[in-house]
């Protein structure tokens, strides 16, 4: 019986995740094309990678990404949540502030972005304001990536933080209140009490947070088309652009593949590395 | 002085110190707030400028006049009303379709027992590790093979079976007791009739809140619809507004326009089920193990 009510969602899941998925590792073997037929190629997709220093630069991009956003976001939504939890007028509805980018439409605040970063716009205004030269955003690869950055951050930590809250409270008060009689000060609490009794949020956020910025897309797409240059051209921009804008449907599947496999190896060294410091009751 | 005042005195003082730090904290976490918002607030103010005073030499909230018609202007312009029509639509048919798909299979993992129901699971909870995007050419493929490329259908149909619903539903299935299942049982109530007249009423609040997400999450959907739809006609409000944004020129007074009505609802939503989506965004982090 239980068979008849799973299957529908079942079914949905083979069909639309995971045999796209495997399609995918295999189509990466082929030079599909839109229109075209399919021949297989074997290795050909990868050695070209390799070479493509297009793909390479994408590589690099979506690693600084990675490593400035992933952290960024999970000190910022930590701090937060912790200062959400001290007294303070209507912090219920600053949580709600916080969380509004996180569920408003990416393109909508990329866009918002693309007008205040403007050579002319609000933030090269306030700037001048305060006798500082403007600053050429987004037509310096380095300043153009930092935008990205910057939006990302802008618009997700708000998530984040409300599951780090979630954990936060779920921390007794008693044993806080213990470690407090124990003599711990500020930071011997934070360390040994806090971090240790919300690691398991902090898994989760990070372990999600990473996938995501691995896949970074909408923010690159709108703020900057993966310009100047290919400063903020990601990998998933630069897959896109292969596929549908290129018609090199295999090729652009390999570099789907080479993103799944960087993905994989990050959340299984996180899976491997929550041992050593995520502690469950 | 009594030692009994100096305690009075010591407990005032401490009062006004923590009445003192509470407000400090208070109006440092809005001014925050405040700053935060500034990209949200300048998007309104921006919406209303007339188009030559959108930059200027310094920073103006309000122009020389307040144009209303911007919003009006920015409606014709991207289509906004069918856009609008568009997405509604879609969010109302994939919210629908995700929370049949995810009571079901809720229901299955969470109250009956099966032959292979563990190894299910099992593939469940390994799909919610794999990033979506990585199989977005396939997908395109398979439903241009079958032409059902630029459709609604193809639009909608990969976005039901994620297993975050599923999972976040199943929490809350597993916390009614068993008695109400066998009470009902014993008055001759089919597994169906359990899952639609004991379970779903017990788990409505949760349904809710899917419903918000599932909503959203079609809302705000930006790389799937770029990629299968084809037909102006058929676009969703994300695709418009970065049709809008990538045309040289860019009239951002209108484009501004079009962003706060994309965004507005969302606020409303947001604010309307606060509590809710905040207990469900903690409570459907772990909902998987």
């Amino acid at each position: 019986m239980g068979w008849v009510f799973v299957l529908p969602g079942l079914i949905g899941l083979v069909v639309f995740i995971v045999v796209p998925q495997l399609a995918s590792l295999i189509l990466g073997f082929s030079d599909s094309t839109v229109l075209g037929g399919t021949e297989f190629t074997g290795w050909e997709n990868y050695a070209r990678l390799f070479r493509d220093s297009q793909f390479l630069n994408s590589v690099l991009v979506t690693a600084i990404f990675v490593l400035v956003y992933v952290p960024a976001n999970i000190a910022i939504s930590l701090a937060m949540a912790m200062w959400l939890q001290t007294r303070i007028a209507g912090r219920n509805w600053l949580r709600v502030i916080f969380l509004i980018p996180a569920l408003s439409p990416m393109v909508a605040n990329a866009a918002v972005f693309r007008l205040l970063f403007q050579q002319d716009g609000a933030v090269n205004q306030a700037l001048a304001a305060v006798g500082l030269a403007p600053i050429p955003w987004l037509s310096d690869g380095n300043w153009a990536l930092a935008v990205v950055i910057g939006v990302s951050l802008w618009q997700s930590f708000g998530y984040n933080m409300i599951v780090l809250g979630a954990g936060l409270d779920s921390i007794s008060p008693d044993v806080i209140a213990a470690s407090r009689i124990d003599g711990a000060g500020r930071f011997r609490r934070l360390f040994s009490i806090t971090l240790p009794l919300v690691s398991p949020a902090l898994f989760f956020t990070t372990v999600l947070t990473v996938i995501g910025a691995w896949s970074t897309f909408a923010q690159a797409y709108v703020i900057t088309g993966g310009g100047p240059g290919n400063s903020t051209m990601t990998i998933m921009l630069y897959l896109y652009q292969t596929a549908f804008s290129n018609n090199q449907l295999g090729y652009a599947s390999a570099i789907a593949t080479v993103l799944f496999v960087i993905i994989a190896i990050f959340t299984m060294f996180q899976l491997w590395g929550q041992k050593k410091w995520v502690h469950y009751d | 002085m009594t030692d009994q005042q100096l305690a009075v005195r010591g407990a005032r003082r401490r009062h006004r110190g923590r009445t003192l730090g509470f407000v400090a904290n208070s109006t440092i976490a809005w001014l925050f707030a405040l700053v935060f918002s500034f990209p949200l607030i300048w998007t309104f103010f921006t919406a209303l400028k007339p188009a030559n005073e959108v930059f200027g030499a310094r920073i103006t909230f309000i122009g020389s006049e307040v144009l209303w018609s911007n919003f009006a202007d920015a409606w014709v312009e991207v289509d906004f009303g069918r856009l609008l029509t568009n997405s509604l639509v879609v969010a109302a048919v994939s919210t629908l379709l995700t929370l049949i798909v995810a009571t079901l299979t809720a229901f299955a993992f969470a109250r009956l027992r099966f032959p292979g129901r563990s190894a299910v699971f099992v593939l469940f909870i390994i799909t919610l590790t794999l990033p979506a995007e990585v199989a977005v050419v396939p997908l395109f493929l398979g439903f241009d093979q079958v032409r059902l490329a630029d459709t609604w259908i193809a639009l909608i149909l990969p976005g039901l079976f994620g297993a975050f619903g599923a999972f976040l539903l199943r929490q809350f299935m597993l916390q009614i007791p068993a008695e109400l299942e066998e009470a009902a049982r014993l008055d001759g109530a089919s597994t169906w009739r359990i899952l639609t007249s004991v379970i779903v009423p017990l788990v409505r609040p949760a349904i809710s809140v899917l419903a918000i997400f599932s909503f959203l999450g079609s809302w705000n959907s930006f790389l799937w619809p770029l990629i299968i739809l084809n037909s102006s006609d058929k676009w969703t409000i994300p695709i418009g507004i970065a049709g809008f944004t990538t045309q040289t020129g860019t009239q951002w007074e209108l484009l501004m326009a079009a962003c706060v009505m994309t965004i507005a609802p969302v606020v409303v939503v947001v604010a309307v089920a606060q509590r809710q989506l905040v207990a469900a965004i903690g409570a459907g982090a772990f909902g998987g193990r």
